[in-house]
């Protein structure tokens, strides 16, 4: 017989959890939010395991006219495209591309840059504060996802070369060609992915700033790295966290316009982008629906779960302003 | 306080100078420094050195940049916004102009479209809060948001041009019906934004004492809601209209796109393309000034509405 654990009665006990686990608790309790993740978690396990969820090599043709456009049958299990790829296994390997993208962006644009110069601004102030946040206004005054685009469009252009001597001279070998054209599409992203962020994290600091366990820190000599790592990132991070799940729908999108474009990753990755490009224009739907709709709905479905995380997570951080 | 109000309209016109003049010289350096070569596609096939060097001379890209950058802000004061090079023979006031006729036509048709499905349901989703019917509200505009206008504009096309035979796919000018569908396509993402706010706002505006007063004086229920709820829930929403506007700026590059529109979005694509340098500037430019001002806008509406907000503002943010 196992010893029964008593139950912990928080309430009785007066002993109350530390907040960050009240957000997560509270979040376990919203059905909607957990439909979410579950939609996301599905969506980047696909990512992760594409090589061993794929059933065929997504770069195979068939040039066949049966084996071209054919509909869902048990061999390929959502039909396959225009040039006789399998089309299931296009999609598992577009999951991936999409995982990376928005990791890169995300680990690089919003929490390296974003969120340390929001801390810095909002903590130093004076004139680093003004420089960052003038030229976060500039960036984001411009229409973005043109310039963007004139980025991807410019060094597109002579990368040919570039990518040969990276293949012959350096271990990337065949990978070069997948590689740089990502790069190109992350670095074109990253100068306006970072400013949401760093928006969000310094008027958070400006408020904690003048809270009174900050100033009791100060005042017994924490230093500026510790001050900030230990007590201001913690009061950061969950509006940090709202941000970027909003923020995320729209950072995944930007790859699979850029690739709808012809200004993405390479063709022989895969991607939305590219995918929902080949799927053809209305008459091509017409005769053959399974294209789009097997290529459309995952990612639909992706940004419609991150759109109702963020909704969940504004509700769990900030019940001031959405009480029931 | 007004003054207050009226020296930070003028503080922050101010600022939009350097702002616009930074972002001129980033987009102009990013054109000129870049590796694309708008003389290579100019001539194409027939490319010759001679004839690429006779060209950068026409066209002034043989100089250096800052005197080329300086060239191009004193033609700017002018009037001249420069010459198109994809479109030859045409400057760039005749390439874009007609072209940003068609998209203000259709963004203010978004715009109206957007708002009014926008604010009912949000206004709807509010009164039944706590009922199913709030989040399902919600979360059905969500789902139409989260649909890109890359496929929905195709699945649109098909439902209602071949299916139903309602409207045919060629564009007919802006006032022709045929735009109905396009515009559809690139307002119905924006509505849960608006839906959204109005949402909260009515939520907020129904806590206060005047709608409690008007309430306990024996109003009928509709009363309430629609002039004491409703009239002061929408005054927050002049604000969206500022945030609305990249966002259809943003869905309009696809809907013109696949439904043939030649609207500034797609001239932006192909300008950027080609490269024809000085109708991206100009476009930029023209976007950017947009969105500054619209920016402005959302600002000082706030400061009309917010008192609190107004007094900050005027200490210099």
């Amino acid at each position: 017989m196992q010893a029964q654990v008593p139950a912990l009665d928080f309430e009785e006990s007066g002993f109350r959890p530390a907040p960050r686990f009240r957000i997560l608790r509270e979040l376990g309790h919203k059905k909607i939010a957990m439909v979410g993740i579950v939609i996301i978690t599905i969506f980047y396990l696909f990512g992760i395991f594409s090589p061993w969820l794929a059933t065929h090599d997504p770069n195979q043709q068939q040039l066949v006219v049966e084996a071209r456009y054919a509909g869902p049958s048990s061999d390929h299990w959502f039909g396959t495209d225009r040039a006789g790829r399998d089309l299931y296994s296009r999609i598992v390997y577009a999951a991936r591309t999409t995982l990376l993208f928005t990791l890169v962006v995300i680990v690089t644009g919003s929490f390296l840059i974003g969120l340390s110069l929001g801390l810095i601004a909002g903590y130093r102030g004076g004139w680093i504060d003004t420089l960052i946040m003038r030229v976060g206004e500039v960036l984001s005054s411009i229409p973005t996802l043109f310039l963007i685009i004139a980025i991807s469009a410019a060094f597109r252009t002579r990368i040919s070369d570039f990518v040969f001597t990276l293949k012959e001279d350096t271990f990337l070998g065949d990978d070069a060609r997948a590689i740089v054209p990502f790069l190109i599409i992350v670095l074109a992203s990253l100068p306006f992915a970072w400013f949401g962020s760093a928006r969000i994290v310094r008027s958070q600091v400006l408020a904690i700033r003048e809270q009174e366990y900050v100033l009791a820190a100060e005042t017994i000599g924490v230093s500026t790295a510790r001050l900030l790592a230990r007590h201001i990132f913690p009061g950061v991070l969950p509006i940090f966290l709202v941000g970027l799940s909003a923020s995320m729908a729209g950072i995944a999108f930007l790859e699979v316009a850029l690739s709808y474009l012809g200004l993405g990753v390479d063709p022989a990755t895969q991607s939305f982008g590219t995918l929902i490009f080949e799927a053809g224009r209305v008459r091509t739907f017409q005769q053959f629906p399974h294209v789009l709709m097997f290529s459309g709905i995952p990612l639909s479905l992706f940004f419609f779960s991150w759109t109702l995380l963020g909704d969940a997570l504004v509700d769990v951080v900030e019940p001031r302003t959405y009480r029931r | 306080m007004s003054q207050g109000l009226a020296g930070y309209i003028i503080r922050r016109l101010l600022w939009t100078v350097p702002v616009i003049v930074a972002i001129s010289i980033l987009v102009f350096l990013l054109l000129r420094l870049g590796p694309l070569d708008p003389v290579e596609s100019i001539l194409g096939q027939r490319y010759t050195e001679e004839g690429a060097d006779r060209l950068r001379e026409k066209y002034g890209y043989d100089r250096p940049v800052h005197i080329q950058y300086l060239k191009y802000v004193q033609n700017l004061f002018q009037g001249d916004l420069g010459v198109s090079t994809r479109h030859q023979n045409f400057t760039v006031a005749e390439v874009v102009i007609p072209k940003i006729r068609v998209s203000a036509g259709m963004g203010v048709m978004a715009m109206v479209l957007v708002f009014g499905l926008g604010v009912p349901a949000g206004v709807f989703a509010a009164l039944r809060r706590g009922t199913f019917l709030d989040p399902l509200t919600i979360g059905f505009w969500l789902l139409i948001d989260s649909v890109p206008v890359l496929i929905s504009a195709i699945w649109a096309q098909w439902l209602f041009a071949l299916q139903f035979g309602w409207v045919d796919l060629t564009y007919g000018g802006v006032f022709h019906p045929n735009i109905i569908l396009p515009v559809f396509v690139m307002s119905l993402p924006g509505v849960a934004g608006v839906a959204r706010l109005m949402r909260a706002s009515v939520i907020q505006v129904s806590t206060e004492d005047y709608v409690r007063t008007a309430r306990s004086k024996g109003l009928r229920e509709q009363t309430v809601v629609v002039s004491h709820v409703v009239r002061n829930a929408l005054l927050p929403m002049i604000t969206v209209i500022g945030l609305a506007l990249p966002g259809i700026f943003a869905g309009a590059l696809f809907t013109e796109l696949l439904f043939g529109i030649p609207g500034i979005a797609r001239e932006a694509l192909q300008a950027v393309l080609a490269p024809d340098f000085d109708v991206v500037l100009g476009l930029v430019l023209f976007g950017s000034i947009l969105f500054v001002f619209a920016n402005i806008l959302v600002d000082v509406a706030y400061g009309f509405i917010d008192p609190r907000i107004r007094l900050s503002a005027a200490r210099g943010s």
